[in-house]
């Protein structure tokens, strides 16, 4: 198996030179096999979010090395962090991101329309997309006339529809209520094991977490344990997970 | 003595907030600031022409630039009114995220009421102290250059003046009074929540199809209605104006509220064209602001053709000093007996043709001397006061003895003071030569140039005046005296016409850039977005030029209709003569400085929500 993320050393220090210091990200290291589902898991303000940002080319580390899919991703400026963003990742976050005013169908389209390709194969990678996703019948909505579970199913379907390296998420169920946050997780896990789609989540949330196939658990911004399912179904993962917490938060 | 410690305290703290926000917004507060001091120097500008002593003066016009003066301030109040509408919403958006935040956490809401009244007025005071300085200085600068360009006779003209002062003062004053107290009320009673996501969802307008179109049809045919009337002024008369402003306002209304709109969505929903690119974000953008921005486009397509067709009638105005005075007559200027010293300054200009004529006075008699005629046809025009005159040219000493008292009484008019000789006759050579009585000369001039040379002509007109004592405001032989009657009239619009043109311009283009800047904090999110989806940053800078660049031209364009079917309204008047030449001067100057506050906004805009 070939890594397609792979994070050396990373270190974040918030605040600039005459600031106070936060340090965010100590030193962390890990990698991310093809096709995986990742988890990483942590409390509030262990440096989840610093870190998928630095992953999604939002934030850049203060040290370190991020490859993915081959590419150095902090060396990465201008068009060609642009180009990166638009080929090699997809990412999901909590409150959506979807843009207010274009309709769902033209919010997943406009991935594909930034790559210029002709609009007729975009319209049917929409419909492809949307049905795997199961939003098909909402695609000329507004995501204001749309529920929380439908507009984080939108918002994946625009991450994915550029066929990413990796689909990158910040807890992507966190502001869902429990069975639309099933529901995503399920897809999510289709997707990962039928389109063999890589994928990473951030998430304080055992029930999610327990959807991995694997789960680092940071602390201090450093990775401090990793907890991996193997056969285990995923009620006995979620309760491995559950002990774990207790045992590594304390 | 303690309850005073206390108040003390608490307006410490309130001067505290107020300073914290002030230093935070540094930048949105001198684009505020800057618009603010603008709108009221132009307002004290436009003031201090009602004590312009040209205004007093030129008495026989006085009745119609009063009314024309009465009337743009009118139009100056409701525009400023406008645009200090949207600077102070511009205000409040900068402002009550930051308040809502103190209500939370425990201010009360009458002390942060009395804080954003406290600052509404204290900004608004500043501004118009600023802008009645600048104005001043404006005003100074502004006087010196027209008396130089227009010939305007500005003469003891103070820039400096007690009642524009005191009117812009009350002016900005009362209206700075009513926005901190609609701020403070609005700060009481709107929800906290509201306050702090002031951010708007666009939820799809519900539009039927069939009155859609019905509006469509309407907005033009009120449009259509409106040009109607104002081509067919002069037999409607005031009535013509009242159509035409009903019409062509509720007209522009409807069709940005429909028409722009169905052009937007159509696109929107062409998959060769919407999805190209950053167009279905920009087509969105647009559908959602359009709707939001009907009525203030609607007021700045109507504002920009009040402006740009100030502008026009002023440059007309300009053009038709020269075309009237010229029309009045065949010849450049005229010399009764010209002295050998003013021969050499006449034979400096660039002349194309000299004319004399020769006469005798006997015993109070005027008798020409007709071969005269015959060598150098005389050409002479009725001044009726229209472009087209009556004209005789070439007239011959032959023709002159068949007509001959009419003649005699045309060519008495050349000789000024009437009261003490009388028309004679005709003489031919010989009987001429033997006449007794004093010999005169008069010499008629045409130059190349009249209003190229008028200032060299000048000191050799006044003194013939007064060789002859003419009266300068009834002579209408002298080509000068007429360009001076005509210029002290039209002048006075053309400046009118200039500075309401330029003034609006400058203030309807703040509307919209205030409009737009408002806007700018939740539209930073979208582009948060885009840019994470891997957007680059030409394209996002491209969309934010294409969307705003749209809201610039849309209310231009329409505004440009008006003005092309508006100015028929001067050619059946007559008020100006030939309104649509050399339009492409006033819509190439309009066009310019509007596209420089596009430019402006556009940078701004960017600056705002592009940054990290
Ligand atoms: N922009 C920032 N500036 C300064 N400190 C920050 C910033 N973002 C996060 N932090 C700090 O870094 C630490 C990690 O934050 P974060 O990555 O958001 O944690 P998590 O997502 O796990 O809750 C926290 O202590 C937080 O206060
Ligand atoms: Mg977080």
């Amino acid at each position: 198996m070939t890594s397609i993320v792979a994070v050396q050393q990373v270190k974040k220090v918030y605040g600039k030179v005459h600031e106070e210091k936060t340090v965010a990200l100590k030193d962390v290291n890990f990698q991310v096999e093809t096709g995986e589902f990742i988890g990483i898991m942590g409390a509030s303000g262990s440096g989840k979010s610093t870190l998928l940002n630095i992953l999604s080319t939002i934030d850049r580390p203060t040290s370190g090395q991020v490859l993915i899919n081959g590419y150095d991703i902090t060396k990465l400026r201008g068009n060609k962090l642009s180009d990166f963003r638009a080929h090699q990742i997809g990412f999901i976050f909590q409150d959506f991101n979807l843009l207010e005013d274009l309709t769902v169908e033209e919010n997943i389209a406009l991935p594909l329309s930034l790559q210029e390709m002709n609009p007729k194969r975009i319209k049917a990678l929409v419909i492809l997309i949307s049905k795997k996703l199961s939003i098909s019948s909402i695609l000329k909505k507004y995501p204001a006339e749309i529920s929380g579970g439908q507009k984080q199913r939108a918002a994946a379907a625009r991450a994915l529809i550029t066929k990413p390296a990796i689909l990158l998420g910040d807890e992507p169920t966190g502001s869902l209520d429990s069975s639309s946050a099933r529901e995503l997780l399920n897809t999510m896990t289709n997707l990962n094991q039928k389109d063999k789609i890589s994928i990473l989540l951030v998430t304080h949330d055992p029930v999610s977490a327990s959807f991995c196939q694997r789960i680092l658990f940071i602390k201090d911004g450093v990775i401090g344990k990793e907890l991996r399912r193997n056969n285990l179904d995923r009620i006995s993962f979620y309760h491995q997970i559950l002990n774990e917490i207790e045992s590594f938060e304390s | 003595m303690k309850l005073k410690v206390l108040k003390a305290n608490g307006e410490k703290m309130t001067l505290k907030l107020a300073l914290s926000g002030l230093k935070n917004h540094l930048k949105d507060y001198f684009i505020l600031f800057s618009g603010l001091t603008i709108s009221a120097a132009i307002f004290y500008m436009f003031q201090t022409l009602a004590a312009n002593p040209l205004f007093l003066k030129s008495n026989t016009y006085l009745l119609s630039i009063v009314v024309i003066f009465n009337l743009g301030t009118f139009l100056l109040a409701i525009i400023t009114f406008a645009y200090l509408n949207y600077a102070n919403n511009f205000l409040i958006n900068l402002r009550s995220r930051i308040y809502a935040m103190y209500l939370m956490l425990g201010a009360k809401s009458r002390k942060i009421a009395q804080l954003i009244f406290l600052e509404t007025i204290v900004i608004g005071l500043l501004a118009v102290l600023a802008g009645i300085v600048c104005g001043i200085i404006l005003t100074q600068l502004i006087s010196r250059l027209l008396i130089r360009q227009l010939d305007l006779s500005l003469i003891h003209y103070s820039p400096w003046n007690n009642q524009a002062i005191l009117v812009t003062l009350i002016f900005f004053l009362v209206i700075f009074v009513f926005f901190a107290l609609k701020n403070a009320r609005k700060l009481v009673y709107t929800p906290i929540l509201k306050l702090l996501n002031q951010e708007k969802t666009p939820v799809r307008a519900h539009k039927n199809p069939l009155l859609w179109g019905g509006e469509i049809i309407a907005g033009i045919v009120l449009l259509a209605i409106g040009y109607w009337a104002l081509a067919h002024l002069d037999i409607l008369n005031i009535k013509g104006i009242f159509v035409a402003i009903i019409t062509i306002v509720s007209g522009s209304y409807f069709v940005f509220d429909s028409l722009f709109l169905a052009i937007v969505q159509n696109l929107q929903h062409r998959p060769n064209f919407a999805l190209k690119r950053l167009h279905s974000f920009t087509l969105g953008q647009l559908n959602f602001r359009l709707r939001d921005l009907t009525k203030l486009l609607a007021m700045i397509s109507i504002m920009f053709a009040l402006a740009l067709g100030a502008i026009t009638a002023g440059i007309g105005f300009h053009r038709d000093i020269a075309t009237i005075t010229n029309v009045c007559s065949d010849y450049d200027f005229i010399l009764h007996d010209p002295s050998t010293r003013e021969l050499d300054q006449v034979n400096n200009l660039k002349l194309t043709d000299t004319s004399v004529y020769h006469y005798k006075v006997a015993s109070n008699k005027v008798y020409w001397l007709v071969d005269d005629f015959d060598l150098k046809p005389f050409n002479y025009v009725i001044p009726n006061g229209s472009f087209n005159p009556i004209k005789y040219s070439h007239v011959t000493g032959k023709q002159m003895l068949k007509d001959k008292n009419k003649w005699l009484s045309i060519l008495q008019s050349y000789l000024g003071d009437a009261s003490t000789i009388l028309p004679g006759g005709f003489l031919p050579k010989k009987e001429f030569q033997t006449k007794t009585g004093k010999e005169h000369t008069i010499n008629l001039y045409v130059l190349k140039n009249f209003m190229a040379e008028k200032n060299q002509i000048k000191p050799l007109v006044l003194a013939d005046n007064k060789k002859i004592k003419l009266d300068v405001n009834r002579d209408s032989t002298q080509k000068y005296n007429i360009f001076f009657v005509i210029n002290g009239m039209l002048s006075g619009f053309e400046f009118m016409g200039l500075f309401l043109g330029i003034a609006f311009l400058a203030m309807l283009a703040s509307c919209l850039m205030f409009k737009i800047l408002s806007g700018a904090n939740n539209d930073m999110h979208r582009y948060q977005i885009l840019k994470q989806i891997g957007t680059r940053h030409q394209l996002l800078e491209y969309s934010i030029a294409q969307e705003i660049g749209t809201i610039f031209l849309l209310p231009a364009l329409l505004g440009i209709v008006h003005v092309l079917f508006g100015l028929q309204m001067f050619k059946v008047t007559t008020l100006i003569h030939e309104p649509y030449k050399n339009l492409i001067i006033p819509i190439g100057i309009f066009l310019v400085l509007y596209a420089f506050y596009y430019l402006i906004t556009d940078f701004i805009y960017q600056k705002k929500v592009l940054r990290k």
